[in-house]
């Protein structure tokens, strides 16, 4: 009864933003999400470690119908990835709409915290909730509210345009889930997640499995169904897409591993179908990733590339199972659901400063960026540390996830037959490849944008982000050392979560190997921080006996040196371009220089990239379906007569059909 | 022995992929002609000698000399030093290549049978998917010329899979195949304009 | 600890054995032997000019590579001694390191707002990408073949086995490391250390800022990182279990043979043309995958 009246109360908090003013609106919406945060941590966290489940039933009088919220390990470890990265988020959103406190309206502002909160309302409830109708409706709330999020700056009818085809890409993803449930329904009756492993146990689980499959990929990034992601990231303000991409496309990831709960046979079709799929998420993610000019596109393809290598743990976990190999299941599961929380600290990180670039700049195109370094020192720092995680780099968090997921197949090889041993190498080649990527992609973004000379004139007026959005950032921080650096804490129960919900149990102490691995990684890294301030320290003193001078760059004796002159980042990408571009379809539009022109004129360069998924799979079929039925719609004329024609037709053929008994 | 041979023959193959001028694919044909060479002599047990002695000369002698010869020839008639003029570039043929392998390794194992010695079977299917691709990929006469010579070794390999013996017919059946490419290619090398960077147009 | 002390040893002769090779295969006389050595001391005396576009990246970066090579350093064994430290997977952790090390030489190399740096830099990630995989499927072979996944332990139970296949495996995979010791130390033919044309450098352009204590501190590491790839062929040709004196003999003979082949290589061969380097490149991972057809074939998987 509390708890329904403490919800009750949440939901009522929340339309009484609109009503608050100024400064106010901001520190309810804060004190709400505070409120939901503190509580729901409370149950996951006795969850996480009394290893009960919590079941709640709250009783909507309106409905007339009860609602049972059940948290077990899995909900509890998702439900802990939201609430970390959402009040950094918000906090960091204080800074961040400063700015548009001029050009926007209180009732913007409103909106705009309101669907916040649901977002964060809805998310919660996505994860806690087995009842099929209501968790599609819970669905339903997270994509509208997210969608009202997006349309922030609206005003752009670009932005406009991007959310409301974000807004049906969601819907045909929740399509797919419906049918999928109505499958479910139809055969056992009770539309919920309980009744998955009754009809797995009876019927084939790859159909529905994918239809699963599908809607959930949709919403969490797989290729091909990632063509919403890297429209909508860049269209959202900063806060925003650090939200989603951290934490919201991992509810799709949520309920692909619901449904890997209950598979009870199929295993190795499904397993090896999700490995494909990730793989090729991954490397086709970065690949893209690289050749983008837009920041916000650039980490929202990575978003993609992250996706991948979870799918990868994931899929390893279930070929693990399907070959009784359990320990290549305990560390696939535990690597990729570990690479979760990670991304979402990383990603959104990433995506909190790309924003403070854009608020100090108002330009995200990374050719004109540049020498940030000197102007944002803090923003710099956090970056550096955001992309040394990302690429998967000791002494960061992203390692320990990465590790877990390669160790896992590196000791599956010596008992692999063939077809494993050739489906593992495959494997590991696309996971190096992904990191050596990464690496490419996140020097080049790093570099370009805060190190050298500014490129233009919107980098040299760039002043250091507020204090009030670096130091939520912190928290961020503080996690990624703590991952990285104290990794066996964090593991231990993200492998007893992943063992106990896929029932392994009993393989856990096997998997006890890794976690010494674990901590003498740690160990290694302690020792690395340490030997670089010894050395850094010695430098210092070094340097003080000797003489320090600053000249200038070489510059191979050209006396009229620009900042212009340094690389771009379309030449840093450039020889990766010339070998990629069978795949990727970029394309720049230029005049070549003809043969007898000795003084070349001024001339436009353009390269762009398109997404070959976005192409193919949706703006040609689009085109195609509207080219026909722009065909049919001669016959709206819009004379009354003809419409009354057209129904006289129709009854006629009606009656004529009946006749002949044909209907 | 033979294990070490079907090995370097494997990693020529790899270097088919990424040669890029027309000396190189004449000299990794004579490499393989010498591997062959070695395989046959350590791997046929036959008591006709005749028949040995025949392979032995059909390898040493012509694989390895008398083709590479006269595919030389050919090239600095017609002043073709390059491989250019590809369908695709080098870096993806060479991935393709990989993926042949892989392929070849994974059918090898699907059709275990007590009879095929697998490694063979696998080594020689990988050359005949790197003769096609070079077929494929390459716009070159010459080049086509040399794919169908690898592809030519792949039937000596598979003979070499199923069996300790191998029959006359097959060696036949090489060896006129070999006759036909090298001599209808020197008959119209010799009609080809000398010194130009074409190996497709005919005099006139 | 015998291992590091080892490596440090090598790494003091190795640079100058190769120049030394190099002056006599062109017919001259050369340095002595202890040269380079001699050069970092002179670093050491010199002062430092930074340039005036870089920042605090720049002044740090040669610090942590030189760190996270000395980190890669303590996971190798020698021999019967297992390393400083051994775990599951610490080759892993090998690479990785190797690789923080190299992601901040390359954003050094940017900080300096130079198109010279920046051109190196975007090289040097380039090919580094292209040459990871090489590694990983040579060790994920030695993990199949002998079912450990720690450096030390394949190490031990390299030799045990008595295939007669492991004379070309061993063979196919000294010459993958000595390809992929090329690449990671910019030499022949992948890239000359010895023209300072920019155009056509990779190395070498990217550390044309650093001076004094920092230069020391760059070429420190490419030394012992040679000597780290010179142990990696010594524990892959030597078997364990051998006499201790007669072990850090071999030992000292393997780097030198691998130092001469380095020498002998670059005097005799051309450096390749730079946009047929991603073939090359490619072409060792391509060889690693045979490697790994032979290991399926060694442990019976294709009978």
């Amino acid at each position: 009864m509390l708890i329904t009246g403490v919800f009750i109360l949440l939901t009522l908090f929340s339309f009484i933003v609109f009503i608050v003013r100024g400064s106010l609106k901001y520190f309810l919406s804060l004190f709400i999400l505070s409120a939901g945060i503190i509580i729901t941590s409370v149950w996951s966290l006795s969850v996480l470690s009394d290893n009960k489940t919590v079941e709640l039933t709250l009783q909507l009088p309106v409905l007339q119908h009860s609602l049972s919220l059940v948290i077990d390990r899995i909900s509890a470890f998702f439900i802990l990835v939201v609430n970390i990265t959402v009040p950094v988020g918000f906090l960091y959103a204080r800074g961040y709409l400063k700015q548009y406190s001029k050009t926007k309206t209180p009732l913007h502002f409103s909106i705009h915290y309101f669907s916040y909160i649901w977002l964060y309302l809805s998310m919660i409830l996505v994860v806690m909730i087995r009842n099929g109708v209501a968790f599609l409706i819970a669905w339903e709330m997270m994509a509208v509210s997210s969608f009202l999020l997006v349309i922030f700056d609206a005003e752009d009818r670009l932005i406009m345009k991007t959310g409301i085809s974000y807004l049906i890409q969601m819907h045909v993803g929740m399509f797919f889930i419906l049918v999928a449930f109505l499958i479910v329904e139809k055969e056992s009756g009770l539309m919920s997640f309980d009744a998955l492993p009754e009809y797995f146990s009876k019927h084939s689980n790859i159909i529905l499995f994918l239809l699963f499959f599908i809607g959930f990929g949709i919403k969490a990034g797989f290729v091909p169904m990632h063509t919403w992601l890297p429209r909508a990231h860049p269209a959202a303000p900063s806060h925003v897409s650090g939200i989603m991409s951290g934490v919201m496309i991992k509810m799709g990831i949520y309920g692909i591993v619901r449904i890997l709960i209950s598979l009870q046979n199929d295993l190795l079709p499904i397993g090896l179908i999700i490995l494909g799929v990730s793989v090729i998420s991954a490397l086709y993610g970065v690949m893209m990733a690289i050749v983008q000019h837009d920041l916000k596109q650039l980490l929202a393809y990575h978003s993609i590339e992250n996706i991948g290598i979870i799918g990868i743990g994931l899929g390893l976990g279930i070929i693990g199972i399907a070959e009784g190999n359990h320990v290549l299941s305990i560390l696939g599961f535990s690597g990729g659901l570990l690479h979760v929380l990670n991304h979402s600290l990383f990603k959104s990180l990433l995506f909190f400063n790309a924003g403070s670039v854009y608020l100090a700049t108002h330009t995200r195109n990374i050719e004109e960026l540049g020498g940030l370094m000197k102007k944002m020192p803090w923003t710099a720092a956090l970056f550096l540390t955001g992309s040394l995680a990302i690429c998967g780099l000791p002494p960061f968090n992203g390692f320990i996830s990465e590790y877990l997921i390669a160790i896992g197949m590196f000791k599956s090889l010596s008992a692999a037959d063939l077809n494993q041993a050739i489906v593992l190498l495959s494997a590991i080649t696309g996971l190096i490849l992904t990191g050596g990527l990464a690496v490419f992609c996140f020097t080049k973004a790093f570099g370009i944008v805060f190190l050298g000379q500014p490129r233009s004139e919107k980098a040299s007026f760039a002043h250091e982000a507020d204090t009030i959005m670096i130091l939520p950032e912190l928290i961020t921080i503080i996690f990624i050392l703590l991952i990285g650096l104290a990794s066996p804490l964090f593991v231990r129960p993200v492998i007893d979560m992943a063992a106990a919900a896929f029932n392994l149990t009993d393989s856990v102490p096997a998997s006890a190997t890794s976690l010494i691995s674990l901590s003498h990684i740690s160990i290694l890294s302690g020792i690395f921080v340490v030997i670089v301030t010894l050395l850094l320290v010695y430098r210092y003193f070094h340097l003080q006996r000797r003489i320090v001078t600053t000249g200038s760059v070489w510059g191979c004796g050209y006396t009229a040196s620009s900042p212009k002159q340094q690389y771009t980042a379309t030449s840093y990408a450039y020889n990766y371009n010339h070998l990629a571009k069978p795949l990727l379809g970029t394309q720049k539009i230029m005049e070549e220089m003809e043969e007898g022109e000795i003084f070349p004129g001024e001339r436009d360069f353009k390269s762009f990239s398109e997404d070959v998924f976005r192409t193919r799979v949706i703006d040609i079929p689009v085109d195609r379906i509207s080219g026909l039925l722009k065909k049919i719609a001669v016959m709206q004329t819009g004379e009354i007569r003809h419409y009354i024609l057209y129904a006289f037709v129709f009854i006629l053929l009606v009656l004529l059909l009946t006749f002949f008994n044909l209907i | 022995m033979v294990d070490y041979l079907i090995i370097l023959f494997a990693v020529t193959l790899i270097y088919f992929a990424s040669a890029e001028r027309l000396v190189n694919y004449v000299r990794l044909i004579g490499i393989q002609g010498l591997l062959l060479f070695g395989i046959a002599i350590f791997e046929l047990k036959e008591i006709n000698s005749a028949n040995m002695i025949f392979i032995a000369a059909e390898t040493l002698l012509i694989k390895t000399i008398i083709v590479p010869y006269l595919l030389g020839r050919i090239i600095k008639r017609s002043g073709v030093a390059k491989v250019h003029r590809q369908a695709m570039p080098g870096f993806y043929l060479l991935i393709l290549s990989i993926f042949a392998l892989l392929f070849s390794v994974i059918i090898a194992n699907l059709v275990l049978n007590q009879y095929i010695n697998t490694v063979f079977m696998a080594i020689a299917l990988f050359t005949l998917f790197t003769g096609l691709l070079l077929i494929v990929t390459h716009k070159l006469i010459i080049s086509h010329l040399i794919g169908f010579l690898v592809i030519e070794n792949a039937v000596f390999l598979f003979s070499m899979a199923v069996g300790n013996r191998m029959p006359m017919l097959i060696n036949i059946g090489i060896l006129l195949d070999i006759f036909v490419g090298v001599l209808i290619l020197g008959f119209f090398g010799l009609r080809l304009k000398p010194r130009t960077n074409e190996l497709t147009l005919l005099k006139d | 600890m015998a291992v590091i002390i080892l490596i440090i040893i090598t790494a003091l002769f190795f640079p100058g054995i190769i120049l030394r090779i190099k002056s006599i295969a062109s017919g001259r006389k050369g340095p002595g032997v202890l040269q380079p050595m001699k050069e970092i001391a002179i670093l050491f005396r010199k002062g430092s000019v930074f340039g005036d576009t870089s920042g605090i990246i720049f002044r740090i970066s040669p610090a942590i590579s030189l760190s996270a090579v000395v980190c890669a350093m303590m996971v190798l064994p020698f021999g019967n001694l297992k390393a400083v430290i051994s775990f599951e997977g610490d080759f892993i952790f090998f690479s990785y390191i190797l690789a923080l090390g190299k992601f901040f030489s390359i954003i050094g190399a940017l900080d300096t707002g130079s198109s010279f740096e920046g051109m190196g830099a975007n090289r040097e990630t380039f090919f580094s990408m292209l040459i990871e995989p090489a590694f990983f499927i040579l060790l994920a072979t030695f993990a199949m073949f002998t079912g450990h996944t720690s450096f030390s332990d394949i190490f031990a139970g390299f030799h045990i086995s008595s295939d007669h296949f492991i004379l070309i495996y061993s063979i196919l995979a000294v010459y993958i490391i000595i390809q992929i010791a090329v690449v990671e130390n910019s030499r022949v033919p992948v890239d000359d250390p010895k023209t300072h044309l920019e155009l056509t450098m990779i190395h070498e352009v990217m550390i044309l800022d650093n001076s004094g204590f920092d230069k020391a501190l760059i070429h420190i590491g490419s030394y012992l990182k040679f000597a780290v790839f010179g142990t990696l062929l010594y524990n892959v040709v030597v078997p364990a279990g051998i006499n201790t004196i007669l072990q850090i003999a071999l030992f000292f003979s393997i780097q030198f043979v691998f130092a001469l082949t380095i020498g002998l290589v670059e005097s005799f061969r051309a450096r390749n043309k730079m946009n047929k380097n991603p073939k090359f490149i490619l072409t060792i991972s391509a060889v690693a995958w045979i490697a790994f057809v032979l290991i399926l074939i060694m442990t019976n998987k294709l009978t």
